[in-house]
């Protein structure tokens, strides 16, 4: 009988968004549909599963609880309607202590950056997205 | 107008359509625009105020929009849609926003209003006695002109 070590496999590497084979699960917080169709692209792409998607920082903190605890990491973008995402972090952050927000922000707001770092962001990403950085920040956000 | 304030815009508007187009971008003679001007179809606007204000416009035709906006997305698209009116936001937001970075870094203060995207046939931008200074982009998708409409605050 052959074993599967007989049949070295290429797919070995196993997809980055999953954790003991589950798949992560992700909240996106974000006022533009492109962005949020960037960043989904580029996370089902590597085994997330989006859960849910929020247009303004008050929906984001509402599906946060809504869903909770079915999600792994929140993407937080900074300047939106309603609710700002600093904002809407602390309001998770509030709600749940060991949430995962990762601040997605153009250049030029490293003031509330580094905030939202204070307030308990586990990291950031800064537009225009680039896979690979997006893929790296996300992994070092929920280790 | 002085030009510290535009070259950032220009820099940024060069860097950002490069990076996310992946494509050439050829910088065209610069020229400027009396108050009535005509804008070519999709033009997304943003304000500006503090030390300095007035607005900086990216403006291109629907056709153009409606390219740039199917590599942004990798897919596709052939209206205007709503897809393609945030697509254009979003540019105009990366380019603004590494602008001001670099205006911040050489000292100027002021604020920036969101991005709003306005489409249309025959429109015209007016700007009371600002003149405009276009600089336009050629790239193979059509060509993408910014649009700068700056002054020092009066009175300051």
């Amino acid at each position: 009988m052959k074993t599967t070590s007989d049949f070295p496999s290429i797919n070995e590497r196993t997809p980055v968004g999953q954790m003991d084979g589950r798949a992560i699960k992700v909240l996106i917080v974000d006022d533009s549909m492109f962005v949020t169709k960037q960043i989904s692209q580029i996370l089902t792409s590597e085994g997330f599963d989006i859960v849910g998607t929020a247009a303004d920082g008050a929906e984001g903190v509402e599906k946060y609880k809504e869903l909770f605890p079915e999600v792994d990491l929140v993407t937080m973008d900074i300047t939106m309607p309603r609710m700002d995402g600093v904002t809407a972090l602390e309001k998770i952050v509030e709600f749940d202590k060991n949430a995962n927000v990762i601040m997605v922000s153009a250049l030029g707001k490293q003031d509330l950056v580094k905030k939202s770092l204070m307030l308990g962001a586990k990291n950031y990403i800064v537009k225009p997205l680039d896979r690979k950085k997006v893929l790296e920040r996300v992994i070092s956000a929920i280790k | 107008m002085r030009v510290e304030y535009i070259n950032p815009f220009v820099e940024a508007a060069f860097n950002i359509i490069k990076e996310v187009l992946q494509c050439e971008v050829n910088r065209e003679e610069l020229y400027l625009k009396k108050s009535t001007q005509p804008v070519m179809g999709v033009a997304a606007i943003v304000g500006l105020a503090g030390d300095v204000e007035g607005r900086v416009l990216i403006d291109m035709s629907q056709e153009t929009a409606i390219k740039v906006a199917s590599t942004m997305n990798g897919e596709e698209l052939t209206s205007m849609d709503e897809l393609v009116k945030a697509t254009i936001t979003e540019l105009a937001n990366m380019v603004t926003a590494q602008a001001v970075t670099k205006l911040h870094d050489l000292g100027f203060k002021f604020d920036l209003t969101p991005p709003a995207i306005i489409t249309g046939e025959n429109m015209q931008v007016s700007d009371i006695n600002v003149e405009a200074l276009i600089v336009p982009l050629g790239l193979p998708h059509g060509k993408i002109e910014i649009n700068v409409a700056i002054r020092e605050r009066l009175g300051v």
